[in-house]
């Protein structure tokens, strides 16, 4: 094979370059963008471009009342796909609820009392296994911090999503706007329905803004 | 039919009653006197565990909810319960025992149990063994130990449930079976048992021992034939007590050496899973182990553990926890550690062994598995949970938080329970409910009846979660929390509301106890 006659080398015609594209066609992993995704159910997926979450992004929700719901929304879109989804919470997080929001309760973990001062050691340690991570913040967390946690989920095709404020770059942003019950008399009686959430995506594609039913 | 060893062997039980307690005390030496009682959190919220003497005198009893205990005896100290410390402060009475035989295993915090052939002969006899070990124990400050030696691991364990504090109560040789006919079948220590048992009219193990023993076989099955043969005084010896083979033994030697417990337990969690995955192939369990322990300069420990049930990693790598634990704290190794060995002492054909709980992709199986020991490594092993859905009427009874790694709770979901609250759950639920005001529309405080009936409809509610007239409301939903129970019963009524918040309308579920008002949830 070695050295190659200088003639022998394809020549940078056009025909060269369209048989190059069409190698590089057949030689190119066979990933697909789609494989890369986490799909959401429902409406929130609708409102995704690409109907579902990156793995290895790191998303934020923040807003009132509805937060914890679009997260369990997203923890479901990692056992959907087999893998495990873990909750860094206080000791409030709902498991009824998550169950209801579609989450497999075999592959649901919530890990509790994280004290602040190791809450990044754990989050970055959990990373590593979990394919979508709930957490939620503390006040005191520094921005060189979050970006180290940033680059621990892109690197270990994790998806992080942080519940409240989160300080680093994220690759979307969702804001609960206004949530809407129904159901619920003013009188007394009636039966509570699942809430629908007003729901606003910033970041990479097309922003966008829907309204959201919550699964239930 | 199962082959069974039918020989039994002379056992010696020490007890240390309301162990938790003298752990607890001995922490801090101001403790000594005030009545305490040491909680668990189980499946009914915070229980008594255990109770010193004088709260006990006041009422207090294993079981009780922890806000009966404290309306019963004023004043009382409320501890949670610790295992680990409970464990490290065992060691201490492990290493008296020592003194006495080598040979003991060690069954949980506060109980201890050896053969007594070889100390028996040297000490000149099962009364002289008892006042020895009594001794040994009381020797390191520890008082009100009892000591048990009877035929077989089961009656020395009453035995000494009936013997006096600091002292031993001996059943003579071939007389385990009169002893143990008197006992109640609760004395088995299986409540679904005891409850049929009663039912049939056998009430004591007496009784019960007296049916054949292939009609008990068809009737109560494997477990029951074991039960069966504890009450004759038959060793609950495992059918195949061959000596496991020594390639089981897992060994790990630490380059460099580690000196920190957390790392050890790591390693002995793999070591476990590798241990315990070899026997599920060859279908056995592992009801026994020895842990041992070697430090840089050639000191070692060794403890033998039994477990009730068949040991599953978590729970092994807990025990190494445990030992290494108790190993420092007492005069503990001079350097780092060098060596974990994990040898099966004891192991019985898997009946029951459940499968792992998860399916799906295996490599995220482990990948999550990986992550989630280190965690609790780091945190402890009760802070990863799983929820696992189970009966009840609020969201919060709903689903019972286990440890990760732990064994699946049986909870049937399914069943109807009257008075749940409909709709979607809340996404956020109290562990403490929030203290809060619900009042009417002339501001007084809305108080529930005797027979669960509100004094009038809700209009505002005021707490530190959350705050503003309401909206929009349902219920309310009385229940009767153990009405069958005078002591335990509550009543409670619980109220579904749209508050507006000046965050927006939040719904959330707000539970009226007596006239106490709190928020137990909100819909997030």
């Amino acid at each position: 094979m070695w050295p190659v006659a200088i003639s022998e080398l394809p020549r940078r015609d056009a025909t060269a370059r369209a048989h190059l594209r069409s190698l590089a066609e057949q030689a190119r992993p066979t990933v697909l963008a789609g494989e890369r995704v986490l799909a959401i159910r429902g409406s929130l997926g609708t409102l995704l471009p690409g109907g579902g979450i990156p793995r290895g992004s790191t998303v934020s929700v923040d807003g009132g009342v509805g937060v914890t719901s679009v997260g369990l929304a997203l923890a479901a879109a990692a056992t959907d796909a087999e893998e495990w989804a873990v909750a860094v919470d206080d000791e409030t997080l709902g498991g009824l609820a998550a169950l209801e929001a579609g989450v497999s309760a075999e592959r649901f973990v919530v890990v509790r009392r994280v004290p602040p001062a190791r809450w990044v050691t754990v989050v970055a340690a959990l990373l590593e296994g979990a394919g979508v991570l709930l957490a939620t913040p503390p006040r005191s967390l520094r921005v060189g911090d979050a970006r180290r946690l940033v680059a621990r989920a892109r690197e270990r095709d994790a998806v992080l999503v942080a519940l409240g404020r989160w300080p680093a770059e994220a690759a979307w942003r969702l804001h609960v706007d206004d949530v809407e019950w129904r159901g619920l008399d003013a009188d007394g009686g009636g039966r509570l329905e699942s809430p629908t959430l007003g729901v606003r995506v910033e970041g990479r594609g097309v922003p966008a803004t829907g309204r959201v039913a919550i699964a239930g | 039919m199962i082959a069974w060893d039918a020989s039994t062997t002379r056992t010696c039980s020490l007890w240390c009653p309301d162990w938790p307690v003298i752990t607890w005390r001995g922490a801090d030496p101001s403790r000594a006197r005030s009545p305490v009682a040491i909680v668990e959190r189980g499946p009914d919220g915070l229980t008594v565990r255990a109770a010193s003497a004088e709260a006990r005198a006041a009422g207090v009893s294993r079981g009780l909810r922890r806000r009966e205990a404290e309306a019963r005896c004023p004043g009382l100290v409320i501890a949670e319960t610790d295992p680990s410390a409970e464990a490290v402060a065992f060691e201490e009475v492990a290493r008296a025992v020592e003194d006495v035989t080598p040979r003991f295993e060690l069954e949980r915090p506060g109980g201890l149990a050896f053969p007594t052939r070889g100390p028996s002969r040297y000490f000149g006899g099962d009364v002289a063994l008892g006042r020895r070990v009594v001794e040994a124990v009381a020797g390191i400050g520890i008082g009100g130990v009892r000591v048990g030696i009877a035929d077989g691991g089961f009656a020395s364990a009453l035995a000494a449930r009936r013997a006096r504090p600091d002292d031993a109560c001996v059943v003579e040789p071939g007389d385990s079976q009169r002893f143990l006919a008197g006992w109640p079948v609760a004395a088995l220590g299986d409540t679904e048992l005891a409850r049929l048992l009663g039912r049939l009219g056998l009430r004591t193990l007496g009784d019960f021992g007296a049916l054949p023993e292939g009609s008990v076989l068809a009737r109560f099955g494997v477990d029951g034939l074991r039960a069966h043969r504890r009450a004759r005084g038959i060793d609950e010896a495992p059918p195949v007590l061959t000596t496991p083979p020594p390639e089981l033994t897992r060994t790990h030697e630490f380059d460099p050496p580690v000196d920190r417990i957390d790392s050890a337990t790591f390693v002995a969690k793999t070591m476990a899973d590798r241990l315990l995955d070899e026997l599920a192939g060859r279908g056995l369990a592992c009801t026994r182990v020895v842990i041992e322990a070697e430090s840089e300069h050639g000191e070692t420990l060794s403890r033998r553990w039994r477990h009730e049930g068949a040991l599953t990693p978590l729970a092994l790598a807990t025990r190494v926890h445990w030992q290494l634990e108790g190993w420092l704290a007492a005069t503990g190794p001079t350097a780092g550690l060098v060596l974990l060995r994990l040898a099966p002492d004891e192991v019985v054909p898997a009946t029951g062994r459940q499968l792992r709980f998860w399916g799906g992709d295996p490599a995220a199986a482990e990948r999550a598995a990986r992550a989630l020991v280190r965690v609790q490594a780091m945190l402890g092993v009760d802070a990863v949970v799983r929820a696992v859905p189970t009966g009840g009427r609020t969201p919060d009874e709903r689903v019972r938080w286990m440890p990760w790694g732990e064994r699946q709770a049986h909870g049937d979901p399914g069943a109807p329970w009257p008075g749940q609250v409909p709709g979607p759950a809340p996404a956020r639920v109290y562990a403490q409910p929030i203290p809060a005001e619900l009042l009417d529309e002339d501001d007084r405080p809305i108080v529930v009846s005797g027979r669960g009936m509100p004094s009038a409809s809700p209009v505002l509610v005021r707490s530190a979660a959350l705050e503003g007239r309401i909206t929009a409301w349902a219920g309310p939903w009385a229940h009767d929390v153990r009405w069958w129970d005078r002591v335990t019963r509550r009543r409670r009524v619980l109220w579904q509301l749209v508050v507006d918040d000046p965050r927006g309308s939040i719904v959330c579920l707000v539970q009226v106890e007596g006239s106490a008002a709190s928020v137990t949830a909100r819909y997030d």
